[in-house]
């Protein structure tokens, strides 16, 4: 037998999840938020170029990768690193010998992205990120074939 | 008739077939008169094909046609705002209109007491700030994927580096 | 770029307007190969309110991918490979919720292409323009979407049969057989299309 919600029960329950929820919105703005960056070759060719050991991307960043306008066929992951920031700190990370990325948490689920080449500013971005969703900065690379940055918030 | 044969003399009419074996299907077709006639249907059906995509046009004016592309293209470059749930609304209204007061202070008293450094406004989703001014940027919603395509590195730059430039 | 520099400007020349925000420059490319296009699209859906809706999308699309154009083939061929790319994604989803055409099962119980007669009368031989195109029409239609496209990539898109493989996602081998149970039974239905106007 189902107990029937009476407008006098929502009166209590419904604020008292409300609460509930808040309390668990504020622990989540004091914890870190963690993500996962990429650098990624894209090419289309089905092999990656003698002598590199990349491999192929994971199932789930192709499948997000082939549904975005991008044209070359295979994807490779040359690095991955994982790293977890705190509100308002600045994080740096080395991605390639000539490239990093600054990612610094703002407030909820925004940050600012900065993309940096060779020791120059490339692009900067504030973005709203939250858990599950991807950034992905990209560019076109010698013999057609793409560079990727891809920035995925995983908590 | 030998599939494979009726396949390689398909291949001879497509010129896919390697020169090594083209002699030996000639040589087939000039003593089979079946295989002559499937090579004549065969080249019948290609030149019945061969005009077909000549005469099919566009049913929709230049004018028309275009200004549907451009809409679509600007409505896609613009980030738009995510609509208003309508079956949440209905829920909204039907259940937490009692609750609304109380969450409100909730909701403001979690604002007010965030510690925000930067001093920039939550409700902006999207502001960039770019160095590179010849970007794009591409927006899926629904796979919560953002796209930014950088004219980074120059194809000067590109040109001097391997693989993938100066990124890696 | 002024409007009779845009009637008289090459298709590079557009090309790269359009890559730096020209959209005068890419409207004037639409223009130019829309129809195309649009005819790529009808061959392969073989429903004209889809093939305009694919052939739009073809063209948003290409506008945001005109800055990986980097100009290995011409714009028309890269257009068409795009609307190629979106038709045969649509045929894909269009085919998971219906059930296999008569013409497949044929193709897998044990090859029917073998058994066909050969039409020595070419069916269509002094036919007007228009009564041709609207027989093959008619055949095209006739045919599953595996049959179709092979015939569509190899005859009006010129492709290798290694190349349609990899676009379709299959061998050689079936390329090769598709091809020639297209083409076989197309032979077969343009000859009963002709039988049944006679009657």
């Amino acid at each position: 037998m189902r107990t029937k919600l009476t407008p006098a029960n929502r009166l209590v329950w419904f604020p008292t999840l409300l609460v509930l929820l808040a309390c668990v919105a504020v622990d989540a703005q004091a914890a870190d938020a963690k993500f996962q960056v990429f650098l990624l070759w894209g090419t289309d060719d089905s092999k990656p170029p003698e002598g590199k050991a990349y491999k192929p991307v994971q199932p789930e960043i192709r499948q997000k990768l082939k549904e975005l306008p991008l044209k070359w066929a295979n994807w490779f992951e040359v690095n991955r690193v994982d790293f977890a920031v705190q509100q308002g700190v600045t994080k740096e990370v080395p991605i390639s010998a000539k490239c990093q990325v600054n990612v610094k948490k703002l407030a909820d689920s925004e940050l600012e992205l900065c993309l940096v080449g060779k020791g120059k500013e490339v692009v900067k971005r504030k973005q709203s990120l939250p858990k599950g969703e991807m950034l992905v900065l990209g560019g076109n690379a010698p013999n057609s074939t793409a560079w990727l940055v891809l920035l995925k918030r995983i908590e | 008739m030998d599939y494979d044969k009726q396949l390689k003399l398909q291949a001879l009419l497509d010129g896919e077939l390697p020169e090594a074996e083209a002699s030996a299907v000639a040589q087939w077709l000039a003593q089979d008169h079946e295989a002559a006639a499937l090579r004549e249907e065969l080249r019948n059906t290609r030149g019945a094909l061969a005009e077909f995509e000549a005469g099919i046009q566009m049913p929709e004016s230049r004018e028309f046609f275009w200004s549907k592309v451009q809409r679509e293209i600007e409505r896609l470059e613009t980030p738009a705002a995510k609509p208003a749930s309508a079956p949440f609304s209905a829920l909204w209204r039907r259940f937490l209109v009692p609750a609304s007061a109380v969450a409100a202070l909730i909701i403001a008293g979690v604002v007010l007491n965030r510690p925000d450094s930067t001093g920039h406004t939550p409700a902006a989703e999207i502001e960039t700030a770019l160095a590179d001014s010849g970007a794009f940027t591409y927006r899926d919603y629904s796979a919560g994927t953002t796209l930014v395509w950088l004219s980074y590195p120059a194809d000067t730059e590109v040109a001097d580096n391997d693989e993938m430039g100066t990124v890696e | 770029m002024t409007d009779k520099d845009q009637s008289s400007a090459d298709d590079k020349t557009l090309v790269r307007a359009s890559q730096q925000g020209d959209m005068a420059a890419f409207e004037e490319l639409v223009a130019r190969h829309r129809d195309r296009i649009f005819a790529r699209a009808y061959s392969m859906m073989r429903n004209e309110e889809e093939a305009v809706d694919l052939s739009q999308e073809a063209w948003v699309k290409g506008w945001q991918r005109l800055r990986q154009f980097q100009g290995d083939s011409s714009f028309g061929t890269w257009m068409t490979r795009v609307v190629i790319n979106l038709c045969l994604d649509q045929l894909r989803k269009q085919k998971r919720q219906r059930t296999e055409s008569i013409e497949a099962m044929d193709e897998e119980s044990g090859g029917v292409e073998r058994q066909m007669p050969v039409v020595t009368v070419n069916p269509t031989a002094g036919l007007e323009r228009e009564e041709l195109r609207q027989r093959i029409d008619r055949a095209l239609g006739l045919l599953s979407y595996e049959h179709r496209t092979v015939l569509v990539l190899h005859e009006f898109e010129d492709m290798e049969y290694k190349e349609i493989a990899r676009t379709m996602g299959c061998s050689i081998g079936t390329v090769m057989s598709r091809l020639f149970y297209a083409r076989r039974k197309l032979a077969v239905l343009l000859a009963d299309i002709k039988n049944q106007d006679l009657l």
